[in-house]
């Protein structure tokens, strides 16, 4: 009966571990080569021809607030934003393509006040 | 008086000695048009020159051109005749003398030239006829008569039937063996104002709004309203057609694929908007009136119900309906997914009235000697698309509308002959983010003042957001909508039937999202199709995303 609500109690705390990482981010986590950005800022996908979803790094200068945009490949329009806040340094976040026609994009990095700090271009195929 | 007698006998001695006759060729019958066949008699004319009784003459024609049937001997009854041919071969007439003189040709032939007086030439065929009787020929009688069809000259080489049949020589003789001196008469045979036939390469250039080219199609029908050529249009909005023919009257078409994926973009708050306005302003019409719409082709477009009874309050609400996803039980004609209600037409007289009817004339006919006629404008709209957003703004004069709405403030505040489709723009924030709950929200953040109708079609991934709610803060008074459009697809906006009251600023639409599995941001699970507003005055505003 211990062993069995032992097992309960580690199940309930995993679950509520999950809920708090949907809005925590943590910077400095291990990163993988395929997502190391020498510079001090910047933004880098996982890879440049994305399906389905793809991991991102972002590396920031400081803490703060930061946007994410999603620019068409061919006439720059915006398609889609985000705000993130974030520490310094990387952190590993996803760009979810599904949705989004299978064209060429660019996706971006600014400030708050969309100063651009980095861009790379992908395709969704 | 010796002198003149001897004067007068040289001269009679010469007229008997260069007396002349004649071969005659010419059609029977008219032909006008590819197709047709072609009667052609050889004729004799004795004129002044003696009684002939062996006529041998030698003709070639244009085999690209014409298409040799048969022939019939006019000969009468108990004289030889005899018909040879060759194709493949051209007569090379004598150098630095009269083609026309057929005797000194015909000797040229004869006596001269030797295998120099034919060379080969695919293009033509040769034909020669021997005619001889016992008794003189009688002026005026056929020797033969000769049927070809006349063929395409699409692709012949020739641009048109001049100088398809020509007598090469002839050789008419008196019953003693005399030469009788011969001329021709034509030189050559042509024909002149033959219709029909290939129309070569036909251009099709499709005129419309929408760049997406490739998703229409083209539809050319002969008199007999029967398909005759059909086809995609390519990127630049061309089509090339073969196979039409000159001096056939068609009818052309285009149609806009019902599986394109933007149809649900083509109607939007915009034209609903001047679907009010026009509804408010009442009256219009082809016969003129009080009217908001600057083309009568608006009227056709913005009957949407259908019950070609003008546009009234019955068309705009079916349209609020549509962006409302409200079923109104009407079956209406708005473009929208999977469904195009198309019109096309002539461009020059796309939306044209006539007898106060607003025309699409379709009809078009290639004529082989007008280069222009090879090419036609088609001009492409839709029905609901009132602001010409993916659809031919008409530039035809008598389809422009001169009369102004004075009972409505819809674009009271316009400038003078300024058309409904002037456009601004102005900036607004849409982004989406995380907040404490662990749900996603995206806010549309709007400073925009004076807009009384504002649209946006949201796209998200249905795999990893649940949409829980929309909230709107617009003001009390707008009509806002929400209409999930598709799993993954939300149409979200406002708009002031009254054409007043106008959307307030600040965040004005919040969208809430449950995330279905643990994410940590949003980058591309939201994105923004439509996303236009309108003001009073119905200037369309093209929102800007920094």
């Amino acid at each position: 009966m211990k062993k069995i609500i032992t097992l309960l109690s580690l199940v309930l705390m995993m679950g509520c571990y999950q809920d708090d990482d949907l809005v925590t981010l943590y910077p400095d986590q291990e990163v993988p080569q395929s997502l190391q950005i020498k510079e001090l800022i910047g933004i880098k996908l996982e890879n440049t021809i994305v399906t389905d979803r793809v991991a991102m790094n972002v590396k920031l200068p400081l803490d703060g607030k930061y946007r994410i945009k999603i620019r068409h490949g061919m006439n720059n329009e915006l398609i889609s934003q985000e705000m993130i806040e974030a520490g310094e340094g990387d952190n590993l976040l996803k760009v979810y393509v599904a949705s989004l026609e299978k064209s060429g994009y660019l996706i971006q990095l600014t400030d708050e006040f969309h100063n651009i700090l980095g861009n790379q271009s992908f395709v969704v195929n | 008086m010796k002198k003149i007698l001897l004067f007068l006998i040289s001269v009679m001695f010469t007229l008997s000695t260069f007396g002349q006759s004649e071969i005659n060729y010419s059609p029977v019958y008219t032909v006008t048009k590819v197709g047709d066949t072609l009667t052609m008699k050889f004729q004799y004319n004795k004129g002044d020159g003696g009684d002939l009784t062996l006529a041998q003459f030698d003709f070639e024609y244009n085999n690209k051109l014409l298409s040799y049937i048969s022939h019939e001997s006019q000969a009468p009854t108990g004289a030889s005749f005899a018909r040879n041919s060759w194709t493949g071969y051209k007569f090379v007439p004598k150098s630095n003398s009269d083609e026309d003189d057929m005797d000194v040709q015909y000797t040229w032939w004869k006596d001269e030239a030797g295998s120099n007086s034919y060379e080969t030439g695919a293009d033509w065929g040769v034909e020669r006829i021997t005619v001889q009787t016992s008794a003189a020929y009688t002026n005026g009688n056929e020797f033969v008569k000769y049927q070809f069809k006349i063929k395409d000259k699409f692709n012949s080489g020739y641009d048109n039937y001049n100088n398809i049949i020509k007598v090469n020589w002839a050789n008419y003789q008196q019953a003693d063996g005399t030469q009788i001196q011969t001329t021709k008469s034509p030189s050559t045979q042509s024909l002149s104002g033959i219709e029909g036939g290939n129309a070569g390469s036909f251009t099709i250039n499709l005129k419309t709004a929408n760049t997406n080219y490739t998703d229409y199609s083209y539809t050319i029908k002969n008199g007999a309203g029967e398909s005759v050529a059909t086809g995609d249009f390519d990127e630049s909005g061309q089509a090339t057609v073969s196979g039409l023919e000159n001096n056939v009257t068609y009818t052309a078409e285009a149609n806009l694929a019902e599986d394109a994926t933007y149809l649900d973009q083509v109607v939007t708050v915009s034209d609903l908007a001047l679907v009010f306005a026009e509804a408010i302003g009442a009256g219009s019409g082809p016969s003129g009136g009080s009217t908001t719409f600057d083309y009568f082709v608006q009227d056709i477009m913005a009957d949407v119900v259908g019950d070609n009874d003008g546009v009234d309050f019955q068309d705009s609400y079916e349209i609020l309906a549509y962006l409302q996803g409200v079923t109104s039980g009407n079956t209406n004609l708005i473009t929208q997914d999977g469904q195009t209600e198309d019109y096309s037409g002539i461009e020059s007289t796309y939306g044209a009235v006539a007898n106060d009817v607003v025309t699409f004339a379709k009809s078009f006919t290639p004529i082989d000697s007008d280069t222009s006629s090879k090419t036609i404008d088609l001009a492409h709209g839709l029905r609901g698309d009132v602001n010409f957003s993916h659809s031919w703004e008409p530039t035809v004069s008598s389809g422009e509308k001169t009369v102004v709405a004075s009972s409505s403030s819809f674009r009271i505040s316009s400038a003078a002959g300024a058309k409904y489709s002037q456009t601004e723009t102005a900036n607004i924030d849409l982004i989406s983010e995380i907040n404490g709950d662990g749900q996603v929200v995206f806010s549309i953040n709007s400073e925009i003042e004076d807009m009384v109708g504002s649209q946006f079609n949201i796209v998200y991934d249905p795999n990893i957001l649940s949409l829980e709610n929309v909230i709107f803060d617009t003001g009390n008074e707008m009509t806002n909508f929400s209409n999930v459009i598709e799993d993954g697809y939300v149409r979200v906006g406002s708009f002031d039937q009254n054409v007043s009251t106008t959307i307030k600023e600040g965040t004005p639409y919040k969208l809430i999202f449950t995330p279905l599995e643990n994410i940590q941001n949003t980058s591309g699970l939201i994105s923004f199709r439509v996303k236009e507003g309108v003001k009073a005055d119905g200037t369309q505003i093209n929102f800007i995303i920094e």
